[in-house]
């Protein structure tokens, strides 16, 4: 059975939100692997809650740029979970009742210790009983260590629900049909559909924002690669509106 | 109906986690809701009492009253298990003592059940004492306690030296009490709570706190391996032993097996 957004815990979110009618959505956006997109994922997340003028918290626990706190410094929070007084100031911040939607960035060079302390430290079950419906927006990629890390935190995690995303900007040579086993046959996933090299390279820069270009900013781009890029944002934030009625987050 | 049960706590060496071990055996007993009354030999100011007052008195054990004040009790207290905690070099002093007011022997006869935790420090001197100890031990039920307070490695420089002397006693089972996390071990003890009351985010006095998340899932997660260990070596089935399973005078007592993984 392939892996999938799970319909029992997307349930269990639904009925909760309906009574606590409060709850807020914690993604945490990851992958083992490096050049797969998460930061751009955290971004598009991030900005699409500034753009709905809800409140967000992104959490960056990368340690190599560009980074998210490059790009979103204003909401953005630099964490460092090495050590237990990081791991206190990242986690009982994440479960604060104040913060609003979360969003981890999460880097492969912390993936394993991220997965193993919160699991030790129950985080998961923990923000479940705030009100806070985690989400793990798996990046997926063609790397075997891909599909294994894929399978752990499937088996393993059972107080979140756990989603693919197929980015195909970053992996745009792998087709679906290709992507590892465990991955390519969901039936729900994420997808971040393809768009051409002009326009990533415009998105890299530090100084784009998505959420400019959602309110009608004015660019230098031509006209048609402006209407690409913003039907491109469109079909992304869509998707995300999607996962916040599933989570009972809406 | 369920034999008393005395539980000492010791080891001859400072500093190796021996209030510590008191603290979660009195957690994992209120979790198994057995009745349980504590005694701290850390006169005058008893540790173990800062952390559950409401269970613990501070006594002299060298101290004759204090003797009777504990051991004339075992059979009308309302507890089923009396734990003392003993202080540092005052394992082999409070032996000898109950070698000589018969408090062995009625172990031996299945009058009480008599549960011994071994406090281990890392070094060399720490397997002197089991030699020390065993020949105090008579019929009790003896564990043997690796304490890692610390990141030391217990004996592995010499696996046949420890071998040895575990051999010495045959019915001795280990016990691995693994290492908490330095800052939560810290708040808790700044806390001055139990172990399970930091987990649930309270005070002494019951009131709600506001421990960090993280500390309090590092202690669970801490605690929940150790009450492991405590079901792994059936301490619940041998100290609700009934008195009625006492094996009559003359023959020896079954030896309760426990499987070590």
């Amino acid at each position: 059975m392939g892996p999938r957004l799970d319909a029992a815990k997307i349930s269990r979110g639904q009925a909760h939100h309906v009574m606590t009618d409060k709850t807020t959505p914690l993604y945490v956006v990851c992958s083992p692997c490096r050049h797969v997109g998460k930061t751009l994922v955290s971004r598009l997340l991030t900005e699409f809650h500034v753009v709905n003028d809800q409140p967000v918290a992104a959490f960056d626990l990368a340690d190599e740029g560009p980074q998210l706190a490059d790009y979103l410094p204003e909401v953005t929070t630099i964490a460092d979970i090495s050590d237990t007084h990081g791991q206190m100031a990242f986690f009982d911040r994440l479960i604060a009742d104040d913060v609003g939607a979360r969003i981890i960035d999460l880097d492969r060079r912390v993936f394993n210790n991220f997965f193993t302390v919160a699991q030790k430290i129950r985080f998961f079950e923990e923000a479940r009983h705030r009100s806070i419906e985690p989400l793990i927006l798996f990046i997926t990629d063609p790397d075997p260590k891909s599909a294994k890390a894929y399978a752990v935190l499937r088996n393993q995690l059972s107080q979140a629900s756990l989603l693919p995303v197929r980015n195909q900007i970053e992996a745009a040579d792998v087709p679906y049909g290709d992507a590892p086993s465990k991955v390519n046959r969901a039936p729900t996933s994420l997808d971040i559909p393809l768009l051409g090299f002009p326009l990533r390279a415009l998105m890299d820069r530090q100084s784009f924002s998505f959420s400019q270009l959602w309110r009608g900013s004015p660019t230098d781009l031509p006209v048609s690669a402006n209407h690409e890029l913003s039907c491109w944002v469109e079909c992304i934030f869509f998707q995300f509106r999607l996962l916040e009625l599933l989570l009972g987050c809406a | 109906m369920t034999k008393p049960a005395v539980v000492l706590i010791g080891g001859d060496k400072g500093g190796v986690g021996k209030t510590t071990v008191a603290r979660t055996l009195l957690d994992y007993f209120v979790r198994q809701q057995l009745r349980v009354r504590a005694f701290d030999t850390e006169v005058p100011r008893g540790t173990l009492k800062r952390f559950h007052p409401d269970v613990t008195d501070v006594v002299d054990i060298n101290h004759v009253p204090d003797q009777m004040r504990i051991f004339d009790t075992v059979n009308s207290t309302d507890a089923t298990v009396s734990l003392i905690d003993v202080r540092a070099g005052l394992l082999s002093p409070t032996l000898h003592a109950l070698r000589n007011i018969g408090f062995i022997d009625a172990a031996k006869k299945g009058d009480i059940t008599f549960v011994l935790f071994h406090i281990l420090g890392p070094s060399i001197a720490s397997l002197d004492e089991i030699v020390d100890t065993a020949a105090y031990l008579g019929d009790a039920k003896y564990f043997m306690v690796k304490n890692f307070i610390n990141n030391t490695y217990f004996f592995e420089w010499d696996e046949a030296t420890h071998a040895a002397y575990f051999k010495r006693i045959p019915g001795a089972v280990g016990i691995t009490i693994p290492k908490l996390v330095e800052m939560a071990a810290e708040q808790v003890d700044l806390a001055s709570v139990p172990f399970a009351t930091f987990i649930a985010n309270k005070k002494q006095s019951g009131a709600a706190a506001s421990y960090s998340f993280v500390l309090r899932g590092y202690v669970r997660h801490w605690l929940e391996t150790i009450s492991a260990e405590y079901d792994r070596v059936r301490l619940i089935d041998i100290l609700e032993a009934n008195e009625s399973s006492r094996p009559p005078i003359g023959r020896p007592r079954p030896i309760i097996k426990v499987a070590e993984t």
